[in-house]
């Protein structure tokens, strides 16, 4: 176990009825003394029961379930570990028929049926679609319907979030236009929409994240009940990353904070990257008030100064002053050889990084590659080049759609082959990569050859039925071997005439065949991964749909279900994907997927610093996460000057963030041509830009 | 290093403000505008995030510019690109949009579609209401075939098309939307059937778009344009950033582009604009206009400058060009005459001492021939002239311009069976359709991957920067031959327990070309497995590994958008699907614009020897030692004389209407209000027709180095040799004879 400092120490110590602020900056060691925390509390014989973790994103309580996890010898049932969503949708469960009424919903008998993020467009779509069609809605906008769906969504959650009622979205939005805008009448479009879309929900009991939360918000912490339960249960909190969480939760934890007997909260100091999603850092700190004991770890245990003074310098050249500043001159810790086109770039990258794996002896978990955004092209250069130098990666990429994910499609296309009766056979072309990806071993060329001799009539042939024996060496009988084991394996489900609910196919097929050695997903992690992703997002699916299918007949399970993730669903986000591989290997991961990650690291990669992406937000028509958060005053124009100070503080706070998870040297990957052809002149680029300049004029200076 | 001649030198001397030059051909326009962006950049004390916002039609540049700052951002430890920003018009529209896209109704995704996506767009809503309304013909065909099933149906449609496009351009350009005009419609007292049908078809189209989250490249200006206006505190951030803006080619910027960059300087900005109106070739029916150019010149509070000093062309090939400025401005027709088609100054050669001489004058190379020939007769005598000349000039370019790509086409032919060598920069430019066609021989391979035969071509691609070394040539052929002959290619491309390449150098011991084997079977590897990416993806990974060239990448990322896009509307659409497609663009079948498409992207030096066709459009900025000009007839360069015919008056319309030019008009009625007169649009569409044709006459002229051959042909049957031509000619002639007369005296 690590040992703690003093200040630490001091902490961890203090009485078990003491409602303690911890503030300090990332890597100062606030995580470690919330974990050690808890150990003492079930050390000192608090029930597990009584103990609530709250945090904004269940990736953070990583450190928690790990020292959790071996714990053997303590009283009272388990740790609670909650966000907001996962606790008001366990409460409104348990609640149900104690409020289902009054929350409006029009079969309070029947049980509450809770959307994932693909549900909610699945149904979204449903309900509000023949409204958008007949009404010629949203005619000036551009952009096409799931992510126009996902913005009425989005409006939706941040109303819920922030603690407004949805029937205000559209004025809000409104009144933050400057006049003169042609486009102000597309929220008015909005907000009929979501009005709509609430409706379907109630009548249908549908619960989407923004119903649930409200539920929860009015109806069951409102319930003298509930509240009493809650309260009694839970007398210990600790609440990590507070500043990454919004008003809601906020809101919550004041109120549950009053009963507690003890909590620790950790708060970030200049942090709060989440804002997009909702994150209120300012709206957090009204928690300090409440605690008796107000303490600070002001020393990072992870960056060395050059580190730590290039933060505060980044930090600095946008404006975002920081307390704790450094001497060293922060281009020891600043990395760079500028290139002309991007796939040099990707591949200086993959060398450096192999060199400090290979040469340097640096753990490849500590050595991260991030990018704002991660495409499909960029992460496969990275990884061809890691791979060639042997160097062991991982990927993590959230809010993709399935049908984008290899692994997914490979499972869909044999779907399909199990289903005739779908009427859907894959096209010969998708049954050579499904052979490709889940056969272990089997490259195109043969994959290739196997689909023109055996796929006939949309069905996979023995391969005995290859014509001539040359032929069947060219396939090699090990490969053979392996392709006959898939294909009767499909045949006999075709042959036995069961159709298996469309999860539970995956699922057999995945477990019983592709997972073991000699298949495509034996030792894949991600592949792996995506599986267990397809079968939980189909069985969400099934169950919602079964439910539904009370109100409405016109439902057909798995054919929509392989509909829906053909028209590109947006995927729900799952635990697992966040869960670091015990297997040492470089991550590859968009920067804010990393931080969410909450891991320091040696070194650090940040690539195309020219993209705009490192500090401006989505730019979405149809909603806006400033005007619609806490802060923002109601009436108030977002202006160009608000858009700028906008973009500056993300990007100072992103650097800071992730300059605080870097113990040694930051790497960046720069090419004068981004991945389309273009010079990008983004605004890290233009800050890295600002600083060197600074430091040479002072240095002739001096 | 730049060594600036005097004229050069006072544009240098530019600091701030206004300033508007007027440029010769060849007077090294681009070359002094990039020395003085180095210049300013090295002087201006620049705030963080301040640039000198460069724009041009070339994305060639972008090149030349970094290389001359280089050395100044070197000094103070910087990272290249700092302090300034290349963009053409489109892609600096883009950048405005992309920065505040919500405005617009977009999203950080949006897509921009291509021509030829816009046109399939364009030609549905047609069709759709043609459809609807069997009756529209009535009003427009001839009495002839008013009748006729196959005009009424299909003609009709193409002509309807057309006009749309023309119209929907210029409605988008005088920023009203389907639903302006639907309002402006309905409170208009007079009949306007064309812009009716063309509103209509307009707002169809314009709903396909939205659906499908995209823009045109109209859009993309008029939004930019929009965003600039409705949104003042943006307008003034990039004020505030783009503290030059340093405009190439000014004469090509539409009303709206100027209105941009107008925007942009603002009220005491810096704005240093250089062009040549005498070049203003774009096609009619857009708004760039030489006048704008002309005009802001000689503004108040404008600096004027010229730049007419060219070494370009020999001193006989300059006056040829200078006396049709003069005949122009003395023009037979006086509407053509008032339009002032082109204008001084003239060029004049590069002063004594001047590091780029005037090549040494040869009257004699500078041939306008008389005789009417046959179409026929005209390409094999200017083909049999290239064969001769290029045999005494090995070394030499030499280009046949066109003034259409179909008579490139002919041309093309011709060259082949004289085996010629040649290159031909048509429908897409090549370079274009050689990145297009590289692609599409990998996704061809990719979805055929047993295929030696298509290995070997990719083997081809893989290689395709060497295509210049006759040795690399010689090697790359004899291997890909090899690679053709493998019989089972998984053995060279995912051995397991066979590897051809071991047998193979068992048979050639030490032979060193299978290192490069090895290494392209690496790649080849990589790029099976990327199979199973979206398209998209693939193309850009495989695009990051075969093309080093900007445009190329720039190009390929277009094709990247394109397929998915293609993927997106026709979800069975497959890696052998996507082949097809692109083998329709490589071989011309299909309009495509790359972003290679412009003259910074061919180099005519880069093809000694050989004997290049293009259009005349194309050749703009380029030279070449030797230039023929062809079909000069009054086809091609009517000069509206009674007896010349318009390509934009179709036969089968009536009382010689050119619709684009009539729809036109009856959009420009609807919002001025002022009455509409049939027949007057379609007369003066001949006169803007006229002139344009002068100007690109001009450019064809000022393309030749040393040697200049004009000829015409009767086309089919009736063309006769165009007047301005008829004009040169006469006074070449003239000038040749005074020469003769005067030499025995000396």
């Amino acid at each position: 176990m690590i040992e703690l400092s003093k200040g630490q120490t001091e902490i961890l110590e203090l009485p078990l009825d003491r409602r303690i602020w911890l503030e300090g900056m990332a890597g100062g060691g606030k995580t470690t003394v919330a974990v050690r925390r808890v150990l003492h509390l079930l050390a000192s014989g608090v029930p597990a029961e009584s103990i609530l973790i709250f945090v904004p994103q269940r990736s953070l309580a990583q450190p928690y379930i790990r020292a959790l996890r071996g714990l053997t010898s303590h009283r009272g049932g388990q740790v609670s570990i909650h966000t907001i969503g996962s606790l008001s949708l366990q409460m409104v469960e348990t609640f149900w028929f104690l409020i289902a009424g009054q929350a409006g919903f029009k079969h309070p008998q029947d049980l509450p049926n809770f959307l994932s993020l693909e549900l909610v467009q699945y149904f979204m779509t449903r309900a509000i679609e023949p409204l958008v069609d007949k009404r010629d809605y949203f005619s000036s906008v551009r952009i096409d319907r799931p992510r126009l769906y996902s913005q009425i969504v989005d409006n939706m959650n941040k109303a819920a979030l922030v603690g407004f009622p949805i029937s205000e979205i559209g004025s809000r939005l409104k009144s933050a236009l400057a006049s003169g805008v042609e486009q102000a009448h597309i929220f008015d479009d909005a907000q009929t929409c979501a009005m709509a879309f609430r409706q379907y929900c109630l009548k249908h009991n549908l619960l989407d994240f923004s119903l649930q939360l409200e539920v929860f918000r009015a109806h069951v912490w409102a319930a003298p009940a509930a509240r009493r339960y809650l309260r009694g249960r839970y007398r210990h909190l600790i609440v990590d990353g507070l500043e990454e969480d919004n008003p809601a939760s906020q809101e919550f934890l004041k109120d549950l904070l009053e009963s507690c007997q003890s909590a620790l909260i950790l708060y970030d100091r200049d942090a709060g990257f989440r804002r997009f999603l909702g994150a209120d850092p300012d709206s957090a700190r009204r928690l300090r008030e409440r605690c008796e004991v107000k303490a600070t770890l002001e020393d990072s245990f992870v960056m060395g100064p050059e580190v730590s003074a290039l933060g505060a310098a980044l930090a600095g050249q946008l404006g975002v002053t920081v307390s704790v500043e450094s001497e060293a001159d922060p281009r020891r810790a600043l990395i760079t050889v500028a290139h002309r086109y991007h796939p040099e770039m990707v591949d200086w990258v993959a060398e450096q990084a192999a060199f400090l794996a290979r040469e340097r002896g640096v753990p490849p978990n500590e050595i991260v590659i991030l990018a704002p955004f991660l495409s499909d092209a960029l992460r496969f250069g990275l990884v061809d080049g890691l791979e060639r130098r042997g160097i062991p990666w991982r990927t993590h990429r959230p809010s993709r759609a399935l049908r984008d994910e290899p692994a997914a499609r490979t499972l869909l296309t044999l779907a399909r082959l199990a289903h005739p009766q779908w009427g859907l056979p894959p096209t010969d072309f998708d049954v050579v990569l499904a052979l490709m990806a889940a056969i272990d071993g089997l490259d195109l060329v043969r994959a290739k050859l196997l689909t023109e001799m055996l796929y006939r009539e949309d069905r996979l042939l023995q391969f005995a039925e290859v014509h001539s024996t040359a032929m069947q060496e060219r396939i090699t009988f090990d490969l053979g071997e392996r392709y006959d084991r898939l294909a009767n394996w499909l045949n006999r489900y075709i042959d036995g005439g069961r159709a298996d609910a469309i999860d539970i196919f995956f699922r057999r097929i995945f477990g019983g065949l592709l997972s073991r050695a000699g298949f495509g997903f034996h030792d894949d992690i991600d592949a792996g991964n995506i599986s267990m992703n397809l079968v939980d997002s189909a069985r969400e699916f099934r169950w919602a749909l079964d439910f539904m299918s009370r109100y409405d007949a016109q439902i057909d399970l798995g054919l929509d279900y392989v509909k829906m993730v053909d028209r590109g669903v947006i995927a729900n986000s799952y635990l697992r994907d966040w869960i670091a591989d015990v297997e040492e290997s470089v991550l590859i991961a968009p920067a804010y997927t990393f931080l969410l990650n909450n891991r320091p690291v040696d070194y650090q990669f940040w690539l195309n610093i020219g993209s705009e992406g490192w500090s401006r937000r989505l730019y979405q028509p149809l909603t806006h996460p400033h005007v619609l958060s806490r802060g923002w005053p109601p009436g108030a124009v977002w202006s160009e000057d608000d858009e700028q100070a906008m973009n500056r503080l993300t990007l100072g706070r992103l650097l800071l963030a992730l300059t605080r998870r870097c113990r040694k040297a930051v790497y960046l990957g720069y090419s004068e041509l981004s991945e389309s052809g273009y010079e990008p002149r983004g605004l890290l680029l233009e800050t890295i830009q600002g600083l060197l300049r600074r430091l040479a004029r002072e240095e002739q200076h001096v | 290093m730049f060594k600036p001649r005097p004229k050069q030198a006072e544009v240098l001397a530019y600091r701030r403000g206004y300033m508007g030059v007027a440029a010769a051909p060849g007077s090294g326009k681009t070359a002094t505008l990039s020395y003085l962006a180095a210049q300013l950049l090295a002087e201006t004390e620049l705030q963080d995030g301040q640039e000198i916002l460069i724009v041009t039609l070339v994305n060639s540049a972008v090149t030349n510019f970094t290389r001359q700052v280089n050395e100044y951002i070197k000094s103070d430890g910087l990272l290249p690109g700092y302090g300034y920003r290349v963009r053409t018009l489109h892609g600096l529209a883009n950048d405005i949009v992309r920065g505040r896209p919500t405005a617009a109704g977009l999203d950080d995704q949006f897509i921009i579609v291509d021509e030829r996506e816009s046109n399939g767009i364009l030609a549905d809503a047609v069709e759709a209401w043609v459809r609807r309304d069997a009756e529209s013909p009535d009003e427009y065909l001839a009495p002839d075939y008013a009748r006729k099933g196959y005009y009424r149906t299909q003609k009709w449609t193409e002509a309807l098309t057309e006009t749309a496009r023309n119209f929907i351009k210029q409605a988008k350009d005088d920023l009203l939307t389907p639903a302006d005009l639907r309002d402006l419609l309905a409170g208009c007292q007079g009949e306007l059937p064309l812009a009716e049908i063309c509103a209509e078809i307009y707002a169809d189209y314009d709903r396909a778009l939205a659906y499908r989250g995209a823009v045109d490249f109209q859009d993309l200006i008029r939004l930019a344009l929009k965003a600039l206006r409705e949104e003042p505190d943006y307008l003034a951030s990039l004020q505030r950033k783009w503290v030059f803006i340093l405009e190439d080619e000014a004469q090509d910027s539409s009303r709206l582009q100027e209105e941009i960059l107008r925007a942009l300087a603002g009220e005491g900005g810096n704005w240093a604009r250089v062009g040549d109106p005498n070049q203003a070739i774009f096609e009619t029916f857009t708004t760039a206009d030489p006048k704008y150019l002309r005009a802001f010149i000689a503004s108040d509070g404008v600096d004027g400058r010229e730049l007419p000093n060219s070494g370009r062309s020999t001193r006989s090939i300059q006056t040829l060009a200078n006396h049709l400025i003069d005949w122009s401005l003395a023009h037979p027709q006086r509407a053509i005459r008032e339009r002032a088609p082109l204008s001084r100054p003239y060029i004049q050669p590069t002063p004594p001492g001047d590091p780029q001489p005037n090549p040494p004058d040869n009257p004699e190379a500078v041939v306008l021939v008389a005789e009417a020939y046959s179409a026929t007769k005209e390409a094999m005598m200017v083909v049999e002239s290239c064969k001769r000349w290029l045999a005494e000039n090995p070394g030499g370019t030499a280009a046949i311009l066109v003034a259409r790509n179909t008579r490139g086409s002919e041309i093309v032919k011709f060259l082949r069976q004289a085996g010629l060598p040649y290159v031909e920069n048509l429908n897409s430019s090549s370079s274009t359709r050689a990145v297009v066609g590289a692609l599409a021989r990998l996704l061809a391979y990719l979805a055929d991957p047993k295929s030696a035969a298509k290995l070997a071509e990719v083997y081809r691609v893989w290689r395709r920067d060497e295509r210049d070394d006759p040795a690399a040539v010689a090697e790359i052929k004899s291997m890909a031959e090899a690679l053709k002959r493998v019989r089972q290619v998984e053995d060279l491309v995912a051995p397991r327990f066979s590897d051809w390449l071991d047998d193979a150098i068992t048979q050639a011991e030490g032979d060193e070309r299978y290192d490069g084997l090895r290494h392209f079977r690496g790649r080849v590897g990589a790029w099976l497995r990327a199979a199973e990416m979206p398209i998209d993806q693939l193309i850009l990974t495989i695009a990051g590994d075969i093309f080093r060239d900007v445009g190329d990448i720039a190009t390929a990322h277009i094709v990247a958008l394109y397929l998915a896009r293609l993927a997106d509307t026709h979800p069975l659409t497959r890696l052998p699907e996507f082949a097809a497609e692109l083998f329709d663009i490589a071989d011309n079948r299909r309009r495509f614009v790359g972003l290679g498409d412009d003259e910074g992207q061919f180099d005519p030096d880069a093809h000694k020897g050989m004997v290049t066709v293009t259009t005349l459009h194309k050749a703009k900025g380029l030279e070449w030692d030797r230039v023929y000009l062809i079909s000069i007839n009054n086809y091609d360069f009517p000069s509206a004389d009674a007896n010349d015919s318009f390509i934009g008056e179709k036969w089968f319309i009536r009382d010689e209407l050119n619709l684009s030019a009539e729809a036109l008009a009856q959009l420009a009625a609807l919002g001025s209000g002022r009455p509409y007169q049939e027949g007057a649009a379609s007369l003066d569409a001949r006169i803007d027709y006229a002139a344009e044709r002068l100007r690109l006459l001009y450019v064809g002229i000022t393309r030749a180095r040393k040697a200049l051959t004009i000829t015409w042909n009767t086309g089919r049957g009736a063309s006769t040799e165009a007047t301005p031509l008829v004009a040169l000619r006469t006074f070449w002639e003239e000038e040749r004879r005074k020469e003769a007369v005067n030499e025995p005296q000396r």
